[in-house]
């Protein structure tokens, strides 16, 4: 069984991973193993923001009555990145390194400050209200299976 | 919508960091004037009262300047905290510590006693409420953690290089301290505790951050994280008493710093190229060089009968120099080609959590730092860095080092105002945008 902090923080590491070899890929101009990577990473984004959305927000702002705290501020961050993961996703239809990269040094650097204010205070925060926090992050395992 | 008490950190505005940053280069700009027209006499000895004004313009009016701004972001960045009052601290310490690194340079080059009170008296204050400031929440506040850990041991190294400072200057205008041996013993030690446990520290504290955020690389080792800090400073302080044992032994504990910094680098998953790594790069073979000039025999320098073509100059000159122009000055460069543009992007992108439509008029990050004038200027600072060796070994060259120097200076400073000129511009439309 593992925790929400060290579940999460391994999410946030392997998306960096397919974040990093699609980026180095670009720098290659090898645009299909970029646009496999990308791809790879764009989903695993998709589905662990879905999580923090769908499931966590909800419950940890229903166990403290925090609607308006961190977790609100998180949520309007996946929205900036959604929207530079758009736009990611433009340069590399258009196969257009030197934007692709100046937009994923930005979207990368955006990530890690938000991961570390995650990884330093929400998720510590979770785990200390969300009582049924391992059972949580076992749903998303089974899920993950599938 | 009032965001204060939902945002995480508490980033101090903009210009308050910038002013720091932009004044920097114009201090070197200044020092390659002073190379220009101080001519080959600057580099026969340490103690010639001019080269005392260029190595403080270098340590004070460059890596010192840089180093406060960077701290006002790094606290809340990774402390999660700031300064209290950011725009008060910032703006008094900025100023008076300017007017006192100009005040010192010149009461050095002038040799006059006003000059160097009114330097004592300036520096002692802005450094001081700086100081202040910091320490504050470093005591207070700030959670543990390696990096917080080893940021109070450069502060505490700062403090003590201050107070050092302080009696030296003291000193000069005839005001002696009983008990204290004011000779070139404790001019090392001031120097030590400034490049090695001020400047030196804090590049270990920032390296366990940037190097996992910015480049995706793993952790430094445990072992490091916990103990390169303390064992740093704990050395610096044996150098008082045990002068030439923890001396070698400093060179070989950077020596291992330098060998994980190369380990962690090449571990990184980010494999983009990219400049500051280039920086960290050369910073680490700088060290480990440096430990190689260390340890040869003494009969390699100044001596007839040097085994080499050529004997190498004056030891302690030619491994300062090395020390400050090939590891300080790189590793601040390199993380100024990054700091420059995130600060810039992070300031703006905050804005827009509250007004989203606005995100699409932030540039990005290689928009503020355009990478190919980042990698001009690394070539530029390996060129002067050269020809800077080269002037050690041959004064009469000086003017190609101040030559370079300029060039390289003027260049950052360049690099600077087009990245806050965009970042004003773009504040401008956002501003706009929200009263649209």
């Amino acid at each position: 069984m593992s925790s929400i902090p060290e579940y999460m923080t391994k999410k946030h590491r392997e998306c960096d991973e397919f974040f990093s070899e699609a980026e180095a890929a670009v720098a290659d101009k090898d645009w299909s193993l970029a646009l496999a990577k990308w791809q790879l990473f764009a989903s695993e984004l998709t589905e662990h923001l879905a999580q923090e959305e769908e499931t966590l927000f909800p419950q940890f702002e229903q166990a403290t009555g925090m609607t308006s705290g961190p977790t609100q501020v998180m949520r309007m961050e996946h929205q900036q990145m959604r929207a530079l993961v758009q736009s990611l996703d433009n340069a590399l239809a258009a196969k257009d390194k030197d934007e692709y990269l100046g937009l994923s040094e930005t979207l990368m650097v955006m990530m890690q400050q938000h991961n570390m204010k995650e990884e330093m205070m929400l998720y510590p925060m979770m785990a200390q209200h969300l009582t049924d926090g391992e059972q949580l992050i076992e749903g998303f395992k089974a899920n993950e299976a599938v | 919508m009032n965001m204060s008490g939902l945002s995480f950190n508490a980033l101090p505005p903009i210009d308050l960091p910038f002013r720091f940053f932009l004044s920097a280069p114009l201090f070197i700009i200044v020092c390659a004037l002073l190379v220009l027209f101080s001519g080959e006499i600057l580099w026969f000895s340490r103690w010639q009262p001019n080269m005392l004004a260029l190595m403080h313009g270098f340590t004070l009016g460059f890596l010192t300047m840089v180093m406060m701004g960077a701290l006002l972001q790094l606290l809340p960045v990774i402390g999660g905290i700031g300064i209290g009052k950011p725009r008060f601290i910032a703006t008094t310490s900025h100023a008076l510590y300017s007017a006192g690194v100009i005040t010192l340079m010149l009461s050095f080059v002038l040799a006059n006693n006003w000059l160097t009170l009114t330097a004592l008296v300036l520096l002692s204050l802005g450094l001081g409420i700086y100081l202040g400031a910091i320490i504050w929440v470093l005591i207070k506040k700030m959670s543990q953690g390696d990096s917080i850990n080893c940021f109070r041991l450069a502060i505490a190294s700062l403090t003590i290089l201050l107070l050092l400072g302080i009696l030296l200057l003291a000193n000069k205008v005839g005001v002696t301290v009983p008990f204290i041996l004011y000779d070139k013993h404790l001019t090392d030690i001031h120097a030590l505790m400034g490049l090695v446990g001020w400047a030196g520290i804090l590049i270990i504290a920032v390296s366990f951050q940037v190097l996992p955020m910015f480049h995706v690389a793993p952790n430094m080792p445990k072992y490091i994280r916990q103990y390169l800090g303390v064992c740093t400073f704990t050395l610096l302080i044996a150098y008082i008493f045990y002068t030439e044992l923890a001396l070698g032994l400093l060179f070989i504990s950077q020596g291992g710093f330098a060998l994980t910094l190369l380990y962690v680098i090449n571990q990184r998953k980010r494999k983009v190229p990219d400049t500051s790594i280039k920086y960290w790069k050369l910073s680490a073979a700088t060290l480990l060089l440096l430990n190689l000039l260390y340890f040869l025999p003494d009969s390699f320098y100044s001596s007839t009968h040097s085994p080499l073509f050529m004997a190498l100059p004056d030891k302690t000159m030619l491994l300062t120099a090395i020390f400050i122009y090939f590891y300080l000055l790189s590793v601040i460069q390199g993380m100024l080609l990054k700091i420059l543009p995130f600060l810039s992007y992070t300031h703006l992108q905050q804005r827009c959590l509250v007004d989203f439509s606005a995100m699409q008029f932030i540039p990005h990050m290689h928009e503020f730092l355009n990478k190919k004038h980042g990698i001009v200027l690394f070539y530029m600072h390996i060129m002067s860095g050269l020809s800077l060796l080269a002037v050690i070994i041959m004064p009469s060259l000086y003017f190609i080092f101040a030559l370079f120097l300029l060039l390289e200076f003027v260049w950052l400073f360049v690099l600077m105002m087009k990245c806050m000129a965009l970042y004003f511009s773009v504040n401008k439309k956002i501003n706009l945008s929200n009263t649209a």
